[in-house]
């Protein structure tokens, strides 16, 4: 919004042109004409941030009978946060949702530069195939969730491959299990979100000079060589673009993944989301909530700045 | 072993012939410039000599050696690409360094070559900077370094000065020629620019429409242009071709131009193949070698424009099949609107069978 609040004094500046006076009701026009959208953002962004800060600081829930304005007289000392920092089901609940972020974050990755090298070329039904790849990106994840409960039912149909495969019957409790149903949450989530990678990393993948990779090769490397001294580092800011959006995205899994186990067994699946969910919808304690949530704000905005800061080192470097 | 031989070369994309039996042979140590306009072919053969494209026929020899099916990592080619292609994510060692580091070099030895080249180019002080951010002379040297370290026999550079503005492209003709002479490859040089081709070729090959038209050398090709293609083509302004037929008049053979007269008699070597050859022919002679024949004799035209590029000035005369241009000095007293009588040069004229568009030649 800054941004428009410089050019509008500018751009009158230069069609006018007269009197340099003119410069200060240039911009007071400017910022009385972007004043909405400034309110817009206030309001979007910061005011949210600040009610959950002042939330967060105090013991205030729905059923305090207070209005959220009034919290301050549930103040209690930051006693939110000493309980999150002592809170193990919190901790534990990070854990698996740095465990799912560790798993699937490289998983979707990998697939998704593997199928990005192959869909570079040309090769025939390149479209079809193109297509249906970006399909489940544009499943509801709700509905993927039902899916991947259904085909992970002990007479469902994982297990029903399963059993063809090995030719024994598999009647394995996938979603009752506590390691298989994180397993199995985790790969719906590759399926889901894998194709995202993918279109990513094909734009990235196209955007590789042809030239410089033909000279690659007649220097000699052979096509590992190029693939490793030119393609990817020419990748590089894309690949960090991709890394960062499903690291904070991962971060935040919560539907498909409520509708499969609920969290359960038990907490074996229950991610950060999932917790405050449970937190916000059963024990309505949300001045704690609050407390959570921007801490994880904060964990997730230094990822996002470190990777900010990488793409903008690799722009310098491969522009 | 350096030298090419292009055999009964044959390219087709599709339907499209982009190249019609070329026959071409480049000695070792050879600068020999590809020259046409765009889609002439020029391209498609430098890309099947670097490997990147198959012929659709004929062969391609390196010495005696047959390419074919050799991939184009291991044909030995240094290739300059027209944007010269330079790794921008490393540095100026780096990409110098490349062939043979992917070829597993020891790391000493590629210091050592890197050394050599880098003090050559005289890109010793530009080792570690970014190769992003070079200008455009150095990245051509960065570019000719990094093929030439892998001591290629071949060179093959692809336009590498269309993309540098006019003031620099002197500049860069006379660092290549003598990057040429210290390497001694033979070096391939794709260009539709004639002027980098007579400055820096030993030999041109003019190429149009797939079709390979003459192989000369620079003068060769601009005194003796093989047919009107060739004529038309090198020279700036190219040559004057009026359209004419062949009569014999008391002072020997000349040309009766129609409306325009006739011309002067025809040297006497050129008068001889001129009567043994039937029908029309092209009048050919070059806008540089022609003289104002105040009063005398020659071709009365009516001056249509003046073209001044400086410390001469091209005079457009006639129009339509008439049309001739003329290079004078820049204080030429014409003025438009004026007839002027100008008189080519006897020894400067050339004819052409108007049907096959070929130089009629003496003796041939």
């Amino acid at each position: 919004m800054s941004a428009v609040t410089a050019t509008v004094p500018e751009d009158v500046m230069k069609t006018v042109q007269v009197k340099p006076t003119i410069r200060d009701e240039g911009a007071k026009l400017g910022f009385r004409l972007t004043l909405p959208a400034q309110i817009l953002v206030l309001f979007i962004a910061l005011f949210p941030l600040l009610m959950q800060l002042y939330i967060s600081l105090t013991d205030w829930s729905p059923l305090s009978g207070l209005g959220w304005w009034n919290a301050w007289s549930l103040w209690n000392n930051f006693a939110n946060y000493t309980d999150l920092a002592a809170d193990a089901r919190f901790w534990s609940a990070l854990k698996r949702t740095a465990i799912v972020v560790i798993v699937c974050v490289p998983a979707e990755f990998l697939l998704g530069l593997a199928l990005a090298t192959l869909f570079a070329d040309e090769f025939p039904g390149r479209r079809i195939f193109y297509s249906i790849l970006l399909m489940p990106m544009m499943v509801v994840p709700a509905v993927a969730g039902y899916m991947f409960f259904m085909l992970f039912q002990s007479g469902g149909p994982v297990n029903d491959i399963l059993s063809a495969l090995s030719g024994f019957p598999v009647t394995i409790a996938w979603l009752s299990d506590p390691t298989l149903a994180l397993i199995a949450v985790m790969v719906a989530d590759i399926w889901q979100w894998t194709p995202l990678m993918f279109l990513i990393l094909l734009a990235g993948l196209v955007g590789v000079p042809e030239d410089q990779i033909k000279a690659a090769t007649l220097l000699g490397a052979n096509p590992w060589q190029r693939f490793v001294t030119i393609v990817l580092p020419k990748m590089k800011t894309i690949i960090i673009i991709a890394l960062a959006i499903r690291v904070i995205e991962n971060f935040k899994i919560f539907d498909t993944l409520y509708i499969m186990t609920g969290g359960g067994p038990g907490v074996a699946t229950e991610t950060i989301s999932v917790y405050i969910y449970k937190l916000t919808t059963q024990d309505l304690i949300w001045g704690y909530v609050a407390a959570i949530a921007l801490a994880i704000l904060i964990v997730l905005s230094i990822v996002a700045v470190f990777a900010m800061k990488r793409t903008a080192r690799a722009r310098e470097v491969t522009a | 072993m350096s030298a090419i031989h292009l055999q009964n070369l044959v390219k087709k994309f599709g339907d499209f012939t982009a190249l019609k039996t070329m026959d071409l042979a480049i000695a070792d140590g050879e600068f020999m410039a590809l020259l046409g306009p765009s889609g002439c072919g020029k391209s498609t053969t430098m890309n099947m000599i670097a490997g990147m494209e198959e012929p659709t026929s004929g062969k391609i020899l390196f010495g005696e050696r047959d390419m074919a099916g050799v991939p184009m990592g291991r044909r030995g080619v240094g290739f300059v690409f027209q944007n010269y292609a330079i790794f921008t994510h490393m540095s100026v060692r780096q990409n110098l360094a490349y062939g043979p580091k992917m070829r597993g070099a020891p790391k000493a030895e590629i210091g050592r070559r890197v050394g050599a080249i880098a003090e050559m180019l005289q890109l010793t002080p530009l080792l570690d900077r970014k190769a992003d951010r070079l200008s455009v002379n150095i990245l051509q040297r960065v570019a000719i370094g990094r093929s030439a370290i892998m001591e290629p026999a071949i060179f093959l550079l692809d336009e590498p000065l269309s993309n540098v503005d006019a003031a620099f492209r002197a500049v860069m003709r006379t660092e290549l020629k003598q990057l040429q002479r210290q390497f001694r490859q033979t070096m391939v040089y794709v260009t539709h620019d004639q002027l980098e081709a007579m400055t820096m070729a030993d030999r041109i090959a003019v190429m149009d429409h797939g079709v390979l038209q003459q192989v000369g050398t620079p003068l060769e090709v601009y005194n003796n242009p093989a047919n009107i293609f060739v004529a038309r083509f090198i020279g700036a302004p190219g040559m004057n071709l009026l359209r004419g037929r062949p009569a014999e008049s008391d002072r020997g053979l000349v040309i009766d131009l129609g409306p325009l007269g006739v011309t002067p008699p025809l040297p006497v070597e050129i008068a001889a193949a001129v009567r043994g050859s039937p029908g029309d022919v092209l009048y050919g002679f070059r806008p540089e070698q022609v003289t104002l024949a105040e009063g005398g004799r020659g071709l009365s035209l009516p001056v249509n424009f003046l073209e001044r590029i400086g410390a001469r000035t091209i005079v457009h005369l006639g129009q339509g099949e008439s049309a001739v241009k003329a290079v004078f000095d820049n204080d030429v007293g014409l003025a438009i609107g004026q007839t002027a009588v100008v008189a080519p040069a006897a020894r400067s004229v050339r004819v052409f069978d108007a049907g096959t568009g070929r130089a009629i030649k003496a003796g041939g």
